[in-house]
C-alpha cells in the first residue's frame, strides 16, 4: 500500500516537474491570420508572460483614400531574442483580443512581408538585431479615422523563468478620406501574385478602376534602379511583362495608375521565384524504386555467371592421363577412361571438333593446340579395339 | 504518430545493419590482402551476412513507415529521392545476400567474387547513408553529410516516366531469370 502511495506521488511531481520545464511554441507559429492573443497563447497570459524590450516604430501615411494602396512600415529593434532568433509580428486593427486583424476594420491585406497576405508573420532577426518590415494594405472603404497596432512575439536566451515575451505599440492614426470621383487605383478584387515559377515570363495580370494608363516598374529585390515594364490593355485590365527570373531571386514591381490630372503611384509589391512545380508521385517513385532495384540485382547475378570459377575445363583436360600413358606404354583399360563424354557433349560444337588435331604417336588421343592439352577422342578412345 | 515513431526505430536498425554490413564486407575482402585480418574473415563474413539479412528485412519497412509517417510522400523531390535510393540499397543488399548465399563462404577466396561482394555491400551502405542523411536533413535539419564539403541537390531529381520505369522492371525481372534458370548451374566455392 506505501508503496504504490509513492510510485503514484512520484508520478504526479514527474508531471509537475516536467510541465514547469515544457515552452509552448519555442519555434513560432507559421504565418497566418491571429489575432492579438493568438489564440490564448503564453505571450496573451499575464502570468506566463513578460513585457518585451523591443523598440517597434510605426510609419505610414496620416490620411489615405477610401479603397486605394497604403503602405505600412514597420521597425523593430533591441528586444533580447531566443537562440533561435525567431520574431512574431502583428499587424492589428485593435488590440481587444479578439476579431482585432486589419480585415476586421475592412482593410485588405495585398501583400505582408513575407509576401503573403496574412496579418500575423514569422520573421528571422540576423544578429544586428534591426528589422524594418513592411505591409500593403488596401484601406477600408468607409471614411473616417482608423487605428493600426503591431504587436510582437518573442522569447529569449536569458529566461531563467521561461517566460513569454510581448510588445505592443500604441495606435497609430490614420484619416481614412473619401476617393476623389474618377481617383484611378487597383481594382478591390485583384489580388497580387505571391511566387512565380522559375523561367515563366508569362505577363502579370492587373485589374485597375478609373486608370487610362497603366505603368509598370519593377526591380530585382536589393537594386535602386528600376526598368519599366512593357504593358498593354484597355478598359482597365492590364498585361504587364516582366522578364522571367531564375534560382533564389525576388522580383519588386510598382504600379502607377493615372487618369487625366491624377497620378496615383503605389508601394512596392514583390513576388518570390520557385523552382518549378515537380510533377513525380508515389506510384511512379515505387515503380521506379523497384525497377532499380531488380536491374542491380540482375546485373550482379549476370556478373556472377561470368566470374564463377569454371571446374568444366580441368575436366577436359587430360593431359597428365597422356603423359602418364606415355612413359607406362601401357593401354588403359577402357573401363578406366574417365566418362568425359558428357562434358564434352557441352562444347561439341563444330569449331571445337575441328581445331583438335590426331596424333599417329598417341592413338586414342586428340591434341587441343589452343588449350595445350591432350583431350581423349570419343570415336577411338585410348586404349580401344581400334 | 506511431508510423514516425516506428519509422524512426526502424530506420536506425536498417541503417545500423547496413553500415555493419559494409563495413564488415570491406574487411573481409581485405582479408585477401592483409594478413592479421585473414583470420578473422570468416568472423566477418558471418557477421555481414547475419546484419545485411536484417538489412533486407527492415529496409522494406522503413519505407512503408516512412511513407505513412508523410503526407505526401512521393510528390517532393527529396522524399522521391529517398523512394529511389532506398531501392538502390535494396538492390545492392540483395545482391549481396545472393552472392553469399550461391557461392557460399568462401566466395572470400575468389578475387573476382570477392570483390563484387565488397562493391555490392559498399553500394548498400553507400545508398544507405545517403538515403538515411536525407532523412536527417529534413527531420533535424542535420546530417553526418554536412562533414563533406559539397551536399548534393536532393531537392531535385529525376522522374522516369512510367514505361521507362516498367521496361526497366521487365528488363530486370528478365535478367534475372535468364541468370537464376537458363545460365550454367553455379556451385558453391570449395577449398
Amino acid at each position: 500500500m506505501m508503496k504504490s502511495r509513492i510510485l503514484v506521488l512520484t508520478i504526479i511531481i514527474g508531471f509537475l516537474l516536467t510541465s514547469t520545464s515544457s515552452m509552448a511554441n519555442p519555434g513560432g507559429e507559421v504565418d497566418s491570420n491571429r489575432d492579438f492573443t493568438c489564440g490564448g497563447s503564453c505571450h496573451g497570459d499575464p502570468s506566463l508572460s513578460a513585457p518585451s524590450d523591443a523598440v517597434i516604430e510605426i510609419r505610414t501615411v496620416n490620411t489615405t483614400y477610401a479603397g486605394t494602396m497604403t503602405e505600412v512600415e514597420v521597425s523593430i529593434s533591441g528586444m533580447d531574442l531566443s537562440k533561435n532568433r525567431l520574431l512574431g509580428v502583428f499587424l492589428l486593427g485593435s488590440i481587444n483580443g479578439n476579431s482585432d486583424t486589419p480585415s476586421d476594420y475592412d482593410w485588405s491585406i495585398i501583400q505582408d512581408p513575407n509576401g503573403g497576405s496574412s496579418n500575423y508573420v514569422l520573421i528571422f532577426v540576423p544578429e544586428s538585431g534591426e528589422i524594418t518590415i513592411n505591409w500593403v494594405l488596401l484601406a477600408p472603404s468607409e471614411v473616417g479615422p482608423q487605428s493600426i497596432y503591431v504587436s510582437i512575439h518573442h522569447g529569449s536566451d536569458s529566461n531563467p523563468d521561461n517566460r513569454a515575451f510581448i510588445g505592443t505599440t500604441e495606435g497609430y492614426s490614420i484619416q481614412i478620406d473619401s476617393i476623389p470621383d474618377d481617383y484611378p487605383t487597383i481594382a478591390d478584387n485583384w489580388v497580387a501574385l505571391e511566387e512565380r515559377v522559375a523561367g515563366d515570363d508569362s505577363p502579370l495580370q492587373f485589374s485597375t478602376v478609373n486608370t487610362d494608363v497603366l505603368s509598370v516598374e519593377w526591380r530585382l529585390a536589393g537594386e535602386i534602379e528600376s526598368h519599366t515594364a512593357e504593358v498593354v490593355g484597355a478598359d482597365n485590365e492590364w498585361q504587364a511583362q516582366i522578364p522571367a527570373s531564375l534560382g533564389d531571386t525576388r522580383i519588386e514591381y510598382r504600379i502607377t495608375a493615372s487618369q487625366g490630372e491624377y497620378n496615383n503611384q503605389m508601394p512596392w509589391l514583390s513576388m518570390d521565384t520557385v523552382p518549378p512545380y515537380f510533377d513525380g508521385n508515389l506510384f511512379g517513385a515505387r515503380l521506379q524504386s523497384i525497377s532499380s532495384a531488380l536491374i542491380i540485382i540482375g546485373f550482379v547475378l549476370t556478373m556472377h555467371m561470368i566470374l564463377a570459377p569454371r571446374q568444366k575445363k580441368d575436366e577436359l583436360d587430360q593431359t597428365l592421363e597422356v603423359e602418364t600413358s606415355e612413359e607406362v606404354s601401357e593401354p588403359i583399360p577402357i573401363e578406366e577412361i574417365p566418362d568425359i563424354e558428357p562434358e564434352v557433349e557441352n562444347d561439341d560444337t563444330e569449331e571445337y571438333n575441328s581445331r583438335l588435331i590426331h596424333s599417329e604417336d598417341n592413338p586414342g588421343w586428340l591434341w587441343d593446340p589452343v588449350e595445350s592439352e591432350w583431350v581423349a577422342d570419343p570415336n577411338n578412345p585410348p586404349g580401344g579395339d581400334s | 504518430m506511431f508510423a514516425i515513431t516506428f519509422h524512426h526505430m526502424i530506420v536506425g536498425i536498417a541503417s545500423g545493419t547496413g553500415i555493419l554490413m559494409g563495413i564488415c564486407a570491406l574487411l573481409a575482402w581485405l582479408g585477401n590482402f592483409v594478413s592479421n585480418l585473414d583470420d578473422f574473415q570468416q568472423s566477418f563474413d558471418k557477421t555481414s551476412l547475419l546484419s545485411s539479412i536484417l538489412c533486407f528485412i527492415c529496409m522494406p519497412l522503413a519505407i512503408f513507415s516512412g511513407t505513412y509517417a508523410t503526407s505526401d510522400p512521393g510528390g517532393i523531390a527529396i522524399l522521391y529521392n529517398k523512394f529511389v535510393f532506398s531501392g538502390l540499397a535494396i538492390g545492392f543488399t540483395a545482391s549481396f545476400i545472393a552472392g553469399r548465399v550461391r557461392f557460399g563462404e568462401k566466395i572470400w577466396n575468389d578475387f573476382k567474387l570477392s570483390t563484387l561482394q565488397m562493391i555490392c555491400a559498399s553500394g548498400a551502405m553507400f545508398w544507405i547513408i545517403i538515403t538515411g542523411s536525407i532523412g536527417g536533413k529534413i527531420s533535424i535539419g542535420e546530417s553526418v553529410m554536412d562533414i563533406m564539403p559539397f551536399w548534393p541537390d536532393f531537392t531535385s531529381t529525376i522522374v522516369l516516366p512510367w514505361w521507362i520505369s516498367m521496361v526497366m522492371l521487365v528488363f530486370g525481372i528478365a535478367s534475372i531469370f535468364v541468370a537464376l534458370k537458363l545460365g550454367p548451374t553455379v556451385n558453391k566455392i570449395s577449398d
